[in-house]
């Protein structure tokens, strides 16, 4: 089990504030993932500045072996790493299929996707994450839990080694959420490795073998759900000073 | 790769059935009913000024589809419309006139000239986004103008006479006619094709979404280059095939007027529709000859004069459809007409 991603010594400042802060850790491969944090500890940025859509001030991300810093999104997505946002992004004017089918005609992608034939390719994803029977229909005006599997499609369009989850249960049912889950065991399953965000520790106990806390762009702890569920800092971090006796 | 061979052959061999169907739907029998009214229009006329509104009609369709192919279809909005459409004026005017080439010679270096031109445009304004694209483009064409003004340059770039008696496409108006037509039809047709094919999927998801693009691993700069590409020999298609028809080219051909008229003919007939900009460019060249006549009625009354001005009222009537009818008005047209199709045959 090699290391698949190394972060090393990452600092992004915005002006007057340090967003992330010499901040490590390392994920070997097949393996699952959470990151936690209060609202605005740094987790988004994290991804961001693994995915390359911002440049750290600082620092290196190491992607199997090869440095990735500074490189172009498309370019990181095309070496295996694939991510979700928060926020839903979606390409709204078209079919669920051809939003998929864009993902498929990345380099990466294509390259598993010309064997099947694009859309064939494509409806099979759709049927992965369980939005077949939507395949003709533009993303508008879908509900917002298959929004997120559609993202999750997305991602997996580019054939990911690394799947970057950001909080992709926040805004759901508790249903919703459980399909959720259900897709995520199962790309696991299939031998992708995962990094998860989410803010609520809750969900992510049960599904994470290993959890990394941070707080306000600093790295606290890792280790079992458990144990950081029960780190004094952690608890300090989200429910404020002097909560231990609460907790 | 024998995937594709097969899916080649299969569409290949479902053609004909395809086409039995599709001129019975109707969509299909709007299309043909419109060719065949734009065919036999020269037969039921020959007389050279109705003609000639047809024909320029139908280069405003190939420069509009071009440019809506580009702002509808990937998100790229451009007011400097006219660099692609006047640099190949330009190129198809000064080999016809001092190179003796035959018209297609001259049209092939024009559209070479304008996919050179959208390709280092394109380069220029990569990291330019929405409004910044715009006006980056808008202020290209107005540098052009100014450039070819300069009466200094008046060796290389002709100045402010231009090149004027620029050898027609035929002597006969009907055989330009049916040159141009031809031409429209290929142009529609290549620019949807293009908008169905994979290379289309990948325009569109950049006009929905930028970054979500380039977080599907899709090289957004690259595919933005090509679209400026296709967008621009198009343009520069129109641009040649108006070179020879209007006989002379100018300065003034780059000026933000003629961007801005491709705008109002796509908008008219409604944006990522490519066929709406046919409409949109027929209703702007048919207006505006009725607003000529109107202004010929009297000239010396000032309130005809400003309500006749070509620019004025269609700036009102862009207003206006953006309040109203902002998807453009081949849309509700057809539904109309379906509506009125399905009446008729008492479905």
């Amino acid at each position: 089990m090699g290391v698949i991603l190394e972060i090393k010594n990452l600092t992004k400042k915005y002006s007057g504030l340090t967003a992330v802060n010499d901040f490590s850790f390392e994920i070997h491969r097949g393996e699952f993932v959470g990151l936690i944090g209060p609202n605005g500890a740094g987790k988004t940025t994290i991804f961001n500045l693994i995915s390359g859509l911002e440049r750290p001030n600082s620092g290196a991300v190491r992607f199997d072996g090869r440095d990735i810093t500074g490189m172009k999104p498309y370019k990181i997505v095309n070496l295996g790493i694939a991510r979700t946002f928060q926020l839903v992004r979606s390409f709204r004017f078209m079919t669920l299929l051809d939003n998929i089918s864009v993902s498929c005609l990345s380099s990466r992608g294509k390259e598993v996707a010309k064997q099947y034939g694009i859309d064939e390719y494509a409806s099979s994803i759709l049927a992965a994450v369980g939005l077949v029977d939507k395949a003709r229909i533009p993303p508008i005006i879908l509900p917002h839990g298959d929004l997120r599997k559609l993202q999750i499609g997305k991602a997996l369009g580019t054939n990911p080694q690394l799947l970057l989850l950001d909080e992709p249960f926040s805004g759901l049912s508790h249903e919703e959420q459980k399909g959720i889950t259900d897709l995520i065991i199962k790309l696991h399953d299939d031998g992708v490795t995962v990094f998860m965000t989410g803010h609520v520790l809750r969900e992510l106990m049960h599904l994470v073998p290993r959890v990394v806390a941070m707080h306000q762009g600093k790295f606290i702890t890792e280790g079992s759900p458990q144990e950081v569920a029960n780190n004094k800092i952690v608890l300090e971090a989200y429910l404020g000073k002097g909560s231990e006796q609460l907790a | 790769m024998s995937l594709n061979i097969q899916k080649f052959r299969e569409k290949f061999i479902g053609f004909p059935t395809y086409l039995k169907h599709w001129v019975f739907t109707f969509k299909g029998g709007m299309t043909l009913f419109c060719l065949f009214i734009l065919f036999l229009f020269p037969i039921v006329t020959q007389n050279p000024y109705f003609l000639g509104i047809f024909i320029l009609a139908m280069i405003y369709t190939i420069f509009a589809a071009s440019w809506d192919f580009l702002a509808g279809f990937t998100g790229q909005v451009s007011f400097g419309h006219a660099i692609f459409f006047g640099l190949s004026a330009y190129g198809v005017s000064a080999t016809l006139v001092f190179n003796n080439f035959t018209w297609w010679g001259a049209l092939l270096v024009g559209v070479t000239i304008a996919v050179t031109t959208g390709f280092i445009v394109g380069i220029i304004c990569l990291r330019l986004k929405g409004p910044y694209l715009a006006l980056g483009t808008m202020v290209i064409a107005i540098m052009l103008q100014d450039l070819f003004k300069i009466g200094q340059l008046k060796d290389y770039l002709w100045g402010d006479q231009g090149i004027n008696d620029v050898p027609p496409l035929s002597n006969s108006s009907t055989v330009v006619y049916y040159t141009i037509l031809i031409f429209m039809i290929i142009t529609i047709i290549v620019l949807i094709q293009i908008t169905k094919t994979n290379i289309g999927t990948i325009f569109k998801s950049i006009r929905d979404d930028e970054t979500g693009a380039e977080t599907s691993g899709i090289n957004t700069t690259k595919y933005k280059v090509i679209a400026f590409m296709i967008s621009s020999a198009f343009a520069g298609l129109a641009g040649g095939f108006y070179a020879m028809y209007i006989r002379s080219v100018g300065p003034l051909i780059f000026q933000p007027l003629y961007s801005f008229y491709v705008l109002i003919m796509a908008a008219l007939g409604g944006i990522a529709t490519i066929s709406g900009s046919a409409l949109g460019a027929f209703t702007f060249i048919f207006l505006s000859e009725i607003l000529r006549d109107l202004n010929e009625l009297d000239p010396s009354n000032a309130l005809l004069t400003a309500f006749s001005d070509p620019a004025f009222i269609f700036s009102v009537i862009l207003i206006i459809m953006i309040r109203f009818v902002s998807q453009g008005l081949l849309r509700p047209i057809l539904e109309h007409l379906k509506e009125f199709w399905d009446i008729l045959l008492g479905r």
